[in-house]
Formats: C-alpha cells, sequence, structure tokens
C-alpha cells in the first residue's frame, strides 16, 4: 500500500485552497467459496485497490474516488471534486467538522491462522463436511445454499490536521440458507456469522454443527409445530431475535444523520429527535449500546473512516435515550464531538454515521427464570422475516425456531408467530433480561449506492409482558 | 487497457490450460448530487475501471479481478488463477459459454452526449427540482440526481467480442410536509430528455401535500391500488425469483409452476433487455449472447424461467440471454399495460387503500411467497371509490403468488422505475390488486 499517494492527495487539495482534506486509501483482497445443493457453483478471489478523497471548500463537501493512481489524474480529481463544491455553495449545506485531536495510529488485528494459510481446498472442503453433515441427518433439506467468504482490508486515512491512521482488519463471514421439506410442506430459514480474526474463528464456528442443528430445530417445528396463538401473552425472545430487535428499533433511530434528515430518501428518518436526550423509551431494565472495540467482534475498529477513536456509546441507558451515534458533521450543530461512528464500506463510498456492534447489556437472571414466570407464553429462539418502518416506530418479527411456554416450562414447538409492535411498546414491554449474552453477524444497508457494513447485533434473552401475537 | 490486451491476457489464459474466458472490462465516469433539508449535502464523482476475469479449467470455476496487465503482472496473474483453478472442486452443472461470433443490434436510446457532458450542470438541475417541490407545497426535499457513463468491453474464448456505451440519469426526489405527511418519486432515463426533472417533485409534492394529517390505518382485507413506485418493488422480487439459479436454490416462489397459471389472466410480464431507454438495456449478456425480449408471464401463465447456458443445459432449455455466468438475472422487467389510469381504477374500488410507496419487503419463506413489506409516505384509505383520507403505520402481509393471481387491473401508464428499494429497473404502470391482507402494530 503506498501511501505517498494518499498524501500527495491531500497536500494538493490544501495547496488547491480546501478547507479541508482527507484520503481513504483502501486495499482489500476477498476469497468466497459458495455449494449450493452440494455442487461448488464457483469460487471468487477480488482484490480492491482504490483511494476515496473528501474534500470541503467554502463549507461545501465533495466526495470523489479512483481506482487510478496516476498523480495527474488525481489532480483532475481533486480540481473536480473542489470546483463542483464551489458551483454548489449557494445551495449547499454549510458543513463543519468537529474539532478532534490529531490522530497518529497503527491498528492491526492479528490473526493465529492466516486466510492464505488455509488452501482454496481445505476452504471448501467445509462446506462440503456441513453438506455431508446435512446428509448425515436423514432430514429432507431440498435447498442447501452455504457460503463462505474472508476478506482482509487495509486502510491508510490521512487529513490536512494531521491526523494518520492505518489499519488492517481480517474478517471472515458465513451465510447459509436452508430449505427443508416435509411431505408438501417447507420451512426455510437463513442466518450468518461473522467475526475478525484469522481462519481459526471460522474452525471455531464448527459449520456442519451450526448448520445440523438448525437443520434439526426448523425440522422439529416444521413436522410437530402447531398454530400460533392469537392473543396477549408473554414473550421470551432469545439473543438472536433480542439482537435484531436492539439493531432495528434503537440503533437506527440513534444514527444521528438520520435524525438530521440526510437519510430522509434512502434508509429514512427517525422517531427520535435532537432534544430526545434523556427521554423514558423502554423500561429501566434496558440498557443498549453500540460498541466497536470488542476484539473479535464483525464491527470491530480501532478508528473510524474520520481518524476518530472509536469509543462504546451507551445509546440508552435504564430506558433513557442517553446518546446519538454522531460523526464529525452531525456531532458538530449539537457542540459535541463525534464519537467515533463514521464507516464507509469501499473506498468509493463516503463515511456515514454507522452502528458497530449494537447490543443489550445483561441483566441477571438465568434464561430459565425468565420461562419459568410465564404461566402461558412463547418462547422464540430466533426468527426469520422482519421488517421495520423509515422511522423506526412499527416492526415485525416472525419467529422461525419458537415453542409454547406452559406452566412455566417451554412444550410443543409452535409455527411461525409474529410480533407486531412499536417501538415504545416494545421496549416498555420488558420486564426482565437474562445474562446469556450473544452476538451475532449481520450487513447493514444504508445510503445510497447502498453500503453494506459489517456488525454485530445481539444481547441476553429479555422477556416481554403483555403482547400481543398473532 | 483496451481490445487487445484483453485477447492478449484471454490467449495467456488458454495457453496455461484454460477452456473458457470470459474477461469484461466496465468503466465508470458518474456523478451525484445528493439533497437533503432543501440543501445540497455531497457531490460525489466516480472515476472506476475494473477488469472481472472468468476462468473455466475441467468444469473448476473461478472469478477474479485483475488491475494491472503489463507482460510480468499478467504472466504473474495467470499464473495465479491456473494454480488455484486445479485445486477447486469440480462444478458438474457447468455447461460453459456461449460459442460466438454473434451480431448485436445496438439498443436505441442508451447513450446521450448531453449526460455525458452535463458535469456541474447537475448542480443547477437540483436547484430545479428543489425549487419545484417547494412551490408545490413541499417543506422539506431530499434526494438524490445522478448522472453516469459508462462503457463495458466483453472478450470470451468463444469468439465473443461485444462493446457497449451508454449514459444513465436517476432522480429520486422526496417531498415532506410534516412529520407523516410525505411523497416519493423517481425518474430513470438513458436520456436526459426522459428524466422527468419537472413532474418528479410536483407529484412528490403533491401526494406529501395530500397526506397530511394521516390516522392510524386498520388491518383486514383491503383492495390496494399500487403506485408505479411501490409494484415495482413486488415485481422486481417477480423478476429475481424468475432466475432458474433462484428457483434452484429455493428461492423463488415460482419454482415447479411453469406452464402453470401464476397470475391473473390479464397479467403478461417480459423481461427486455432490448428496450429502448431501458436503464438495463445492453446488446448482449454475461456470456455475450444477443439479447432479446422474453416472456416470464404470458396473460397468467408462467412461461420460462431466465437462463443463462448452464442453467437452460440443467433445464433442458435454450439459454434466454441473461447471462450472469452462475446467476441469471432479468435486465429490465415490463408489465405489459391494462386500459384505465389511476383514477379510474381506484373508481372502481369500494374499501381500499391507495399505497404510493414500499420498503423493507422481507420473506418468510421464498419458496411458499409469503411476505410482508411496509407501506412507506402517503398512503390513502379509499372508500366508495374515492379517496377519503390518509393513513398511517400499516404493512402488507401476503403471498406473492397470491397477490399476482389478485391483480385486477394493469393501468395504462407505464413508468420505468428504479431507486433505493429496488435496484432493478421495472416499467409498470400502476396496479389494483384486490384483497390484500393488511396488518399494523399493536401501540
Amino acid at each position: 500500500m503506498n501511501h505517498d499517494i494518499a498524501e500527495f492527495a491531500v497536500d494538493y487539495a490544501k495547496k488547491r485552497g480546501a478547507g479541508y482534506a482527507e484520503a481513504r486509501l483502501e486495499s482489500s483482497a476477498t476469497s468466497s467459496f459458495l455449494l449450493k445443493n452440494g455442487v461448488p457453483e464457483i469460487s471468487e478471489f477480488e482484490s480492491i485497490h482504490g483511494m476515496g478523497m473528501r474534500i470541503i471548500t467554502k463549507n461545501a463537501l465533495g466526495f470523489v474516488s479512483t481506482n487510478n493512481f496516476e498523480k495527474s489524474r488525481i489532480k483532475e480529481l481533486i480540481d473536480r471534486a473542489a470546483r463542483s463544491a464551489e458551483n454548489a455553495v449557494k445551495i449547499s449545506e454549510k458543513v463543519v467538522l468537529s474539532d478532534e485531536s490529531v490522530n497518529e495510529s497503527k491498528y492491526e488485528v492479528k490473526q493465529k491462522k492466516g486466510f492464505d494459510d488455509v488452501s482454496p481446498k481445505e476452504k471448501i472442503s467445509i462446506l462440503f463436511e456441513a453438506e455431508n453433515a446435512v446428509k448425515e441427518t436423514g432430514i429432507s433439506v431440498p435447498g442447501r445454499y452455504i457460503s463462505l467468504s474472508d476478506t482482509i482490508t487495509e486502510k491508510f486515512f490521512v487529513n490536512t490536521e494531521g491526523s494518520r491512521v492505518y489499519s488492517r482488519i481480517p474478517r471472515p463471514y458465513m451465510f447459509y440458507y436452508l430449505t427443508i421439506k416435509n411431505r408438501g410442506a417447507t420451512s426455510q430459514r437463513m442466518w450468518s456469522y461473522g467475526a475478525t480474526g484469522g481462519f481459526e474463528v471460522v474452525e471455531k464456528w464448527d459449520i456442519p454443527k451450526l448448520i445440523t442443528e438448525e437443520v434439526r430445530g426448523v425440522w422439529k417445528n416444521l413436522t410437530e409445530g402447531v398454530s400460533a396463538p392469537k392473543e396477549k401473552l408473554d414473550v421470551v425472545v432469545a439473543p438472536q431475535v433480542v439482537g435484531i430487535m436492539v439493531h432495528e428499533s434503537i440503533g437506527h433511530p440513534c444514527e444521528a444523520d438520520r435524525i438530521f434528515g440526510r437519510e430522509a430518501a434512502q434508509a429514512g428518518e427517525s422517531f427520535i429527535t435532537k432534544n430526545m436526550i434523556g427521554a423514558k423509551l423502554g423500561s429501566s431494565v434496558i440498557t443498549v449500546v453500540d460498541d466497536p472495540t470488542i476484539e473479535g467482534s464483525f464491527g470491530h475498529y480501532a478508528d473510524d473512516d474520520e481518524g476518530v477513536s472509536a469509543r462504546r456509546k451507551y445509546l440508552l441507558k435504564n430506558g433513557e435515550i442517553n446518546e446519538l451515534l454522531h460523526n464529525r458533521e452531525t456531532c458538530t450543530p449539537l457542540n459535541l464531538k463525534s464519537n467515533g461512528s463514521s464507516r464507509a464500506s469501499c473506498y468509493n463510498r463516503e463515511s456515514i454515521v454507522r452502528m458497530s456492534n449494537t447490543f443489550l447489556l445483561p441483566g441477571s437472571y438465568k434464561e430459565e427464570e425468565l420461562i419459568s414466570g410465564v404461566k402461558k407464553g412463547v418462547y422464540i429462539k430466533n426468527f426469520m422475516e422482519w421488517n421495520i418502518d423509515d422511522k423506526r416506530l412499527n416492526q415485525k418479527y416472525v419467529g422461525a425456531e419458537a415453542y409454547m411456554i406452559e406452566g412455566g416450562k417451554t412444550t410443543v414447538p409452535v409455527r411461525s408467530p409474529s410480533i407486531e409492535i412499536s417501538t415504545p411498546a416494545l421496549w416498555k414491554s420488558v420486564d426482565a433480561v437474562a445474562d446469556n449474552t450473544e452476538y451475532h453477524a449481520g450487513t447493514c444497508g444504508k445510503a445510497e449506492p447502498m453500503q453494506a457494513m459489517p456488525v454485530w447485533f445481539g444481547g441476553p434473552s429479555m422477556r416481554m409482558k403483555n403482547v400481543r401475537v398473532c | 487497457m483496451d481490445v487487445n490486451d484483453l485477447h492478449g491476457l484471454k490467449k495467456r489464459f488458454l495457453k496455461a490450460g484454460a477452456d473458457d474466458v470470459v474477461l469484461l472490462l466496465d468503466t465508470q465516469n458518474s456523478s451525484q448530487v445528493k439533497f437533503s433539508n432543501n440543501k445540497v449535502s455531497v457531490i460525489t464523482n466516480w472515476d472506476e475501471g475494473m477488469l472481472s476475469v472468468f476462468v473455466s479449467a475441467k468444469n473448476r470455476l473461478m472469478s477474479t479481478n485483475i488491475k494491472d496487465l503489463s507482460e510480468k503482472t499478467a504472466d504473474k496473474e495467470v499464473k495465479r488463477v491456473m494454480g488455484i483453478l486445479q485445486v477447486l472442486p469440480e462444478n458438474k452443472g457447468y455447461a460453459g459459454i456461449f460459442h460466438g461470433p454473434a451480431k448485436y443490434k445496438k439498443v436505441e436510446e442508451t447513450y446521450d452526449q448531453k449526460i455525458a457532458g452535463i458535469g456541474d450542470g447537475s448542480i443547477d438541475l437540483v436547484e430545479g427540482v428543489i425549487n419545484d417541490a417547494l412551490a408545490n407545497g413541499a417543506k422539506r426535499t431530499a434526494g438524490i440526481l445522478e448522472m453516469s457513463e459508462t462503457s463495458s468491453l466483453l472478450v470470451t474464448s468463444n469468439d465473443v467480442e461485444a462493446e457497449e456505451k451508454g449514459t444513465r440519469a436517476y432522480l429520486s426526489m422526496r417531498a415532506l410536509v410534516d412529520e407523516y405527511a410525505s411523497g416519493h418519486q423517481v425518474s430513470n432515463s438513458r436520456t436526459l430528455a426522459g428524466l422527468k426533472l419537472k413532474e418528479c417533485p410536483k407529484q412528490a409534492a403533491e401526494t406529501a401535500v395530500l397526506a397530511k394529517n394521516p390516522e392510524a390505518g386498520s388491518s383486514g382485507k383491503f383492495d390496494v391500488v399500487f403506485g408505479s413506485l411501490p409494484f415495482a418493488n413486488l415485481l422486481a422480487e417477480v423478476g429475481m425469483a424468475s432466475s432458474a439459479f433462484h428457483v434452484e436454490s429455493g428461492l423463488s416462489c415460482l419454482a415447479g409452476k411453469l406452464n402453470k397459471k401464476v397470475a391473473g389472466e390479464n397479467v403478461s410480464l417480459h423481461d427486455d433487455a432490448t428496450m429502448p431507454n431501458g436503464f438495463f438495456s445492453c446488446s448482449f449478456d454475461g456470456e455475450g449472447v444477443p439479447t432479446q425480449k422474453n416472456t416470464i408471464i404470458n396473460e397468467g401463465v408462467l412461461m420460462t424461467y431466465l437462463h443463462n447456458t448452464s442453467t437452460a443445459q440443467r433445464h433442458k432449455t435454450k439459454t434466454t440471454a441473461n447471462a450472469g455466468i452462475i446467476v441469471p438475472k432479468p435486465f429490465n422487467l415490463v408489465l405489459e399495460n391494462g386500459n384505465l389510469n389511476k383514477d379510474e381504477m381506484i373508481s372502481t374500488v369500494k374499501k381500499g387503500l391507495l399505497v404510493t410507496n414500499t420498503w423493507y419487503t422481507r420473506f418468510n419463506n421464498y419458496e411458499k411467497g409469503d411476505f410482508s413489506t411496509i407501506p412507506r409516505d402517503a398512503i390513502f384509505l379509499i372508500e366508495d371509490g374515492k379517496i377519503k383520507k390518509p393513513v398511517k403505520h400499516i404493512r402488507i402481509s401476503d403471498n406473492l403468488v397470491r397477490l399476482l393471481k389478485n391483480i385486477e387491473e394493469a393501468g395504462k401508464d407505464a413508468s420505468q422505475v428504479m431507486g433505493w428499494e429496488n435496484e432493478l429497473p421495472v416499467f409498470t404502470p400502476p396496479v389494483l390488486v384486490r384483497k390484500v391482507n393488511i396488518t399494523r402494530s399493536t401501540e
């Protein structure tokens, strides 16, 4: 990675009169493998090298990207970006970045087993092992879509304020989509696993075991499941479900760029306003954080894509809205500092406010205790269908593997129990939180063109009192 | 990097033992003005070039990308790719790629010098659309104006050499009046003249004004008039379900339904890569097959899946010129027009809804087609053939095949729609669907 070209770009922008300029040089290498119904469809080996540059001229913001590193071309592009910003000044938002300390750092996620230490043959053999393990269950699984990929991303960030940040972050990722069949009926389930680290993480996942457990769970639900009750009940939701609830209805509405309307025509806005800090949103047992500093997490980074050091943010503290997710632009109108939440999915995308690892903090109960306190209810272990409106106020979650709770114990499987609920009603209904925290991987979508961002979401199981199930 | 470089690389791969080689050089020069709160948020310029490489040897398949084609680097890359291929397992379902040469018929209205040379002219256009929306009652606006010039050069080991240049213009305009009153319109065109720079902001703003003070909607069965934007989002799901790869993967509600009724008799859906002004129109597919118009659904009956050479062989048919070498994909979906305009459709509805946008479509079971999606922006309750009042907080929770079968009427005013929610171009008029299941959240 030639850092000099980034330094050159920033120097040139500064000489040209930019009030602020930054260059983000990025190099990534990805290998991915796909097994579809036992057939190795294709193996992909992609490498990306490019540079994105943000330039502020007369408080107007321009972004330009290229994968052509000829200096003359870079000069042309910076000229174009600066000229466009200048021409748009009369109708541009006045962009003012927060004052942040100069950051000079290098960060690297260590790998016990490098991705290149494992041959493509060995990698794809893991998928075949999963395929064989599914067959050995004896369960009819006509749709088996399993993929495994690994990416190493190197970034070098430099800006006109003197920050210079280098990072090297490897991320393995696995995704599966399964169709389980019983006579004429089918059930489907998809899930993914992701982390930062080396191939040792993939080995620890034990993909064949994960997938066969999934197959058995769905099979039991498909063959033995009863219809979902249609009444108000207590519901215990397990970490996967809690994770998606936290991500969708607390993480997203706390993104300050949505609150200020910058995503209004894309991912939408938020029911939270800038004046709602301290407002009660959930019960006092609910505390939600976003934390990029967790080593090994899929959403891990040490410094964000504006060169600001990452830290834990308490979005909801004891049920009250506590802090929003900010970059250097959104924090300024509130006289705050950035809390290091600016991320870009690739060198050719501007960095914007994003989640990292968003999760509910644990309580002191055991999951069994949550269940034992329910006379009649539903336990939802995981889900398939979900969605939420663009203000993050009305959402739906449909359970995949789920069970009735009767007399304080889980009993028969229940098919597709569905919860449609508003965000305040959801979080105010929670009376108890367990201690069994799990983190799950996802790719979060936002911006236009779409930026798919690696995140974790999670938490422990929690109990919701008296919510409508259908 | 030019066509000679690509032929040179192809020869190196063949000499090293490759069976099939597909090289696709894409270049893109684009600009985007993003605006929100009636101001420009950021202006982006992209300058990108990428050579995508597909190579097969003894039914072992891999793809990669190569940046540098200097002699030394090219040899190294060929050696790397062939080394990896040796250790990969065979894909016994792979049936090779199209054999050229072929003649390609240029698709009309796919390049406009006015887009290629627009430069900062986009900024003035954005100022114009913001002002038009405000003049029509919007209080806030947000959106995108994007202009791009692209070129694609395809060279394969089976005597294919094809090249296409194109331009694209995309406007997304969301107009907001208050917290729950908004309207959204998009326009996509390969020519600047085709971009609805006046109509989009006007319609978005007028819709938003009508949507003021919505009341919470009700659950139940409603006849729904979908605007072009939300119905394009649903048809895009049908388009993806028509890919033979997704049929094989358990990701299609059209699986097992060839030659069967999957929609109302008044529904005919095509995929047409040759559509003039089609956003993804192109004279060749990913293997170099000359593209064509494919009828997916004819008068309610499923006629074909979309194929490349390999899926066609597996399904004992011919390619429909929709490669993706692994995953066949639609280019531009086209729903045939019907007879009524939107207001005439509304007049036939006793109890129903007018939905102007949707987002966040998710499936509980792709094979069965069970899904839900959330109406976004203005929603109107229809009673006795008239718009009664705006509503909010509802969800469509239904089945995609049932919804297709319940199409009562396709309108007569089609628009080309592609946007944030749906990245596949769809030409569709407004559509009336009977008995759509509506749910809503508890308080």
